[in-house]
């Protein structure tokens, strides 16, 4: 029996996604040479290019900054953002260090007021898997396109560095969120699983 | 052959960092006068297991995935305090699991390990023997090195001749990744075929998360095939925990 705690296959190493400020990947029509030996100095891989649905100069105009470090991510802000939306207040400590290890994050800040009102992070190995966590907008600033805009960049970033195997948990209400953006929930029987104490049983 | 879960407290010669085994070492530290009495070993283990707390599922992983951008989420959580597993021992970096006598005299031992010394050569012989597709090993290092904990199965056979050195043997691999506060993720769990019907996935799994536990990480998750999702359950995973969904962005399925 093969144990598999991960879903499987890479795509070859002889596919290159080309970095985009303003358009997006659409794997879709990606032609994907099959041979890994092939030259791969021709990024050929021919896609549609899909627009971000709102633009970096969108949301300057609107007064939003965008950032992909946490330099200038006030953590007690962020963490009263969790809160607002129904998260556990957490440590702002044990925030830091989640950030210290988290390879990627998107977030916007209100320039006037200078606080976060969305945010996105990703931890992963680096190379083959990522995992999409803590995805909050303000309740103030909900229904605007800023969850998007956080996760739309997110998963670029993520592509650019050659990561293609993206997850998330998704509540059931929020499935109609994450699927414009591309994700499917449990592909080919997969299934997300968390582990429970109180569930474990005693041998 | 036993298959239980031996806990050895650390012997006093053994280096707290590196994993490595010592090919000239004849024998790893001797197994704990507690259990070296074969027959006494199970009813141990049974006690030290009824010993172990489990404490009730803390608020926070649901509260953590909840969506964050709708409107009605009001109700504010605060995150449990989290207590320390007090009757647990400090699991040891590396410790054995089993040791058994083969017919030709040799004796083999198998040894878990959570430090991570893994020969990425010997990691890809071991996804080809499990059949998954190769894997740049430059990516392969990589990922390892980024991975919060490796965990690592490792057979090592001593000969019956006592002037030869012994032998190790990568058998089982599994690690996870983690922003080392809140969240970790398994992956990339095997076992070699030829190992694989004695417990060894599931003894890999078991140590992998108590390590994880004792680093204070409340939140662990996986995504299992549909073929391994009982497997894990039986672990002490649970699928699609208040409906919440397991998703991939443009999976090649």
């Amino acid at each position: 029996m093969l144990l598999r705690g991960t879903t499987g296959t890479p795509l070859p190493t002889s596919l290159h996604l080309p970095t985009a400020t303003t358009y997006r990947h659409h794997p879709h029509s990606l032609s994907i040479s099959a041979s890994s030996s092939s030259s791969s100095s021709s990024s050929s891989a021919t896609f549609p290019a899909t627009p971000l649905s709102i633009s970096d100069a969108e949301l300057e105009s609107r007064g939003f900054a965008l950032h992909r470090d946490a330099a200038s991510l006030d953590l007690d802000r962020l963490n009263a953002v969790f809160v607002a939306v129904g998260f556990p207040r957490r440590d702002p400590g044990k925030i830091r260090v989640a950030l210290e290890h988290t390879d990627a994050l998107v977030w916007v800040q209100q320039r006037r007021t200078e606080k976060p009102v969305a945010f996105a992070r990703a931890t992963g190995d680096g190379v083959f898997n990522a995992i999409i966590w803590d995805v909050v907008v303000d309740p103030s600033f909900q229904g605007i396109g800023l969850g998007k805009a956080v996760m739309e960049r997110l998963v670029d970033d993520l592509l650019a560095r050659g990561i293609n195997n993206i997850a998330l948990y998704s509540e059931p209400r929020v499935l109609g969120f994450y699927r414009p953006l591309g994700f499917v929930a449990d592909p080919d029987g997969i299934r997300g699983m968390v582990y429970s104490r109180k569930q474990k049983k005693k041998k | 052959m036993l298959a239980h879960n031996l806990l050895l407290p650390s012997p006093s010669s053994s280096s707290p960092s590196p994993f490595a085994f010592d090919p000239h070492r004849r024998r790893l530290p001797r197994l704990h006068p507690l259990f070296s009495d074969a027959a006494a070993a199970p009813a141990r283990l049974a006690g030290a297991s009824r010993r172990i707390k489990f404490l009730p599922l803390k608020s926070s992983f649901w509260e953590t995935i909840r969506s964050g951008f709708l409107k009605d989420s009001a109700t504010q959580i605060v995150d449990p305090p989290t207590s320390p597993e007090e009757e647990e021992e400090i699991l040891p970096q590396e410790f054995l699991l089993f040791e058994k006598t083969l017919p030709d005299g040799s004796l083999e031992q198998i040894m878990f390990s959570s430090g991570g010394d893994v020969d990425v050569y010997d990691l890809q012989a071991l996804c080809d023997k499990v059949g998954w597709p190769r894997r740049p090993l430059s990516k392969l290092a990589a990922a390892l090195k980024n991975s919060y904990i490796v965990a690592t199965l490792h057979s090592i056979r001593h000969s019956p001749e006592s002037d030869e050195s012994a032998q190790t043997k990568l058998i089982g691999m599994a690690r996870a990744t983690s922003d080392h506060a809140f969240n970790a993720t398994i992956w990339d769990v095997l076992v070699d075929p030829s190992y694989q019907g004695q417990g060894l996935g599931k003894t890999l799994v078991e140590n992998l998360i108590r390590t994880l536990l004792q680093r204070d990480i409340g939140n662990i998750s996986l995504f299992a095939d549909s073929k391994v999702v009982d497997f894990y359950r039986n672990l002490g995973f649970e699928a699609d925990p208040e409906g919440i969904k397991g998703m991939f962005w443009y999976p090649k399925y």
